[in-house]
């Protein structure tokens, strides 16, 4: 006697698994133009490399001698998987069944996903579409009672935020739990016009007078601005291609190192350009996205929250095939003043670096936190000293390449006062407590208020004070290290780069990183 | 729509009604924290409408410029 009927009964149960919500709901779906969950999880990863767990659960109905008639698949699918070769877990609402909520899932399964990544340090890639096994109002007629709001499991959410890399796709609409796993990741992605990200649909929200469209209320262009998602692409092949990418920069957990990659872009490669990058006209703009493509290896950088507290470019690069946290100002926007949801990018940013031991490169142009009311209503000091302190609890390796303005409270934030850093200057650098221009005006008020001319007294001291604030001045007295030439920044990033890499060191951070 | 990103004053507006525009142009300039920011143009378009004129005190999320993108 074999098990062979056993094993028939499986494979017809697994069988029946893969038919999702039913063919009706299927065609729903591909109607919609979004793939089902189980196609998503066979183009995200390697061909035949998906092994899935718990295939087979899900729910049965049986006839009068308690053989199967009919088979669901629970509406959450997960298992390990490879990505370019690379093992990872991942784990997917399958929409067509109940809209991925709890009416239609098995909690467990859930839990298992999250324990499988967290304890086989391995990063989880999160597919998310519907309400993410949270519960509907529907809820309580099909278990006859209202349950207690909690959220099982979310101790493994946090614990893994500061263990392995996190990705969530955002892959249709999305609403309250499936909400939050988007938003508890270290990168999010969603598809424009196709993905909606909210706390509550349309019409939870029409209930208090607002009359939205899905895309009005949690479209892309509204999430990315509030830096509730990370970026946005236009179909759900670019949305696993990011996936990929972001991960390629990252150890599977905080217990590994990014190895060097072997790069044909010389570390001792010149910029002949640069030197006339930064405008001698103070309230002249430039485009920091072409100055950072010219120093990182070639066609490495990738940017993370683009639309999101722009004053501050944030992303993954190689440097000199070393895997790098780069950080950017943008004076295109607000000059590169560090707004209130910059201060919130920062913090995200440099805890991921920290987390996962990536060194630091900042190239630093900041004039200062945005000044004004909005900015005092946004709370830009209290987010400001966050910023601050999350720099300060930061261990890993940090160069930080002075371009132009550097002044004030924020100013100040481009190093840690707590440990050695590396830092140099461009000759463009200029900095102090309080740029010139208004602070003039301030600080010697009653000379020129005194004067007959006052227009004359203040450019008189602005000509006075501009010899003396000169970078060259500063690093007479060691105020700054170093003030190299534009021209020769990539070989000062690569030479730190090979510096720091021996210095990154496994294991988790003392105080954990949140979403 | 072109929506203005930073607040600041209007002091540029470098392109008129109904002109064509290509991608990376600048089509005004607005004072933010003592800097001169252009708004640049992300892909090729013409102008429609212009809703802000020299002077005018901007906030961010206003409305700057109706163009289209397909003409």
């Amino acid at each position: 006697m074999s098990w062979k009927k056993e094993l028939e009964e499986k494979l017809i149960r697994e069988k029946l698994s893969e038919n999702l919500g039913g063919k009706e709901r299927v065609k729903k779906q591909h109607d919609a133009g979004r793939y089902t969950i189980r196609e998503r999880i066979n183009i995200l990863t390697d061909k035949s490399s998906f092994h899935e767990i718990g295939k087979i659960s899900g729910s049965a109905t049986y006839d009068e001698n308690n053989d199967l008639v009919n088979f669901t698949g629970s509406n959450f699918i997960f298992g390990n998987a490879k990505i370019d070769g690379r093992n990872i877990v991942v784990g997917g609402d399958d929409f067509t069944l109940r809209g991925g909520s709890a009416d239609a899932s098995i909690r467990e399964k859930h839990l298992k996903c999250e324990q499988m990544a967290l304890s086989l340090q391995l990063p989880l890639i999160r597919i998310v579409e519907g309400s993410g096994g949270g519960g509907s109002v529907k809820t309580i007629e099909t278990t006859g009672r209202a349950n207690v709001p909690e959220v099982d499991g979310w101790n493994l959410v946090v614990e893994s935020m500061g263990t392995i890399p996190r990705v969530a796709l955002g892959l249709g609409s999305v609403a309250g739990l499936g909400a939050a796993h988007l938003a508890c990741s270290h990168y999010s992605v969603m598809v424009k016009e196709k993905s909606a990200v909210f706390v509550a649909g349309p019409p939870v929200v029409e209930q208090i007078g607002q009359k939205l469209t899905k895309n009005e209320l949690g479209g892309y262009e509204i999430q990315l601005k509030s830096g509730a998602v990370d970026a946005a692409v236009d179909t759900e092949e670019e949305a696993f291609n990011s996936a990929k990418k972001f991960l390629s920069y990252l150890p599977n957990s905080v217990y590994q190192l990014t190895e060097q990659l072997i790069t044909e872009d010389n570390p001792n490669r010149t910029s002949k350009w640069l030197i006339d990058a930064i405008p001698r006209d103070i309230k002249s703009v430039y485009k920091i996205r072409p100055i950072i493509d010219e120093l990182v290896d070639k066609n490495t950088f990738f940017e993370i929250g683009k639309e999101y507290g722009k004053s501050i470019v944030t992303g993954f690069c190689r440097i000199n095939g070393w895997s790098t946290a780069l950080m950017a100002s943008d004076p295109y926007s607000y000059g590169g003043c560090w707004t209130s949801d910059t201060c919130k990018k920062v913090q995200k940013f440099v805890d991921l670096a920290e987390t996962f031991h990536l060194p630091v490169i900042y190239l630093v142009d900041c004039p200062g936190f945005q000044v004004g009311l909005d900015a005092e209503k946004k709370g830009t000091i209290k987010e400001g000293v966050r910023a601050m302190s999350a720099i300060w609890q930061t261990t890993t390796p940090w160069l930080s390449i002075i371009m132009r303005n550097c002044f004030g409270v924020a100013g100040a934030a481009h190093k840690r006062g707590s440990s050695y850093i590396s830092r140099c200057a461009w000759p463009s650098a200029r900095w102090g407590s309080l740029p010139l221009e208004g602070g003039i005006e301030a600080a010697y008020r009653s000379d020129i208020e005194n004067s007959n001319d006052p227009n004359a007294e203040l450019e008189k001291i602005t000509t006075r004070l501009n010899k003396l604030r000169s970078p060259l001045r500063s690093a007479e007295s060691f105020l700054i290290e170093e003030i190299i030439d534009p021209r020769n920044t990539r070989k000062i990033m690569c030479e730190f780069a090979d510096l720091a890499a021996p210095l990154r060191k496994i294991g988790m951070t003392s105080r954990t990183m949140r979403p | 729509m072109i929506y203005s990103e930073v607040s600041g004053t209007l002091i540029k507006i470098l392109v008129s009604k109904d002109q064509i525009i290509e991608e990376d142009t600048d089509l005004l300039v607005i004072e933010c924290m003592k800097m001169h920011i252009p708004v640049t143009a992300k892909k090729r378009g013409k102008i429609i409408d212009i809703f802000i004129k020299e002077g005018d005190l901007i906030s961010e999320g206003d409305k700057l410029l109706e163009v289209v993108y397909d003409f």
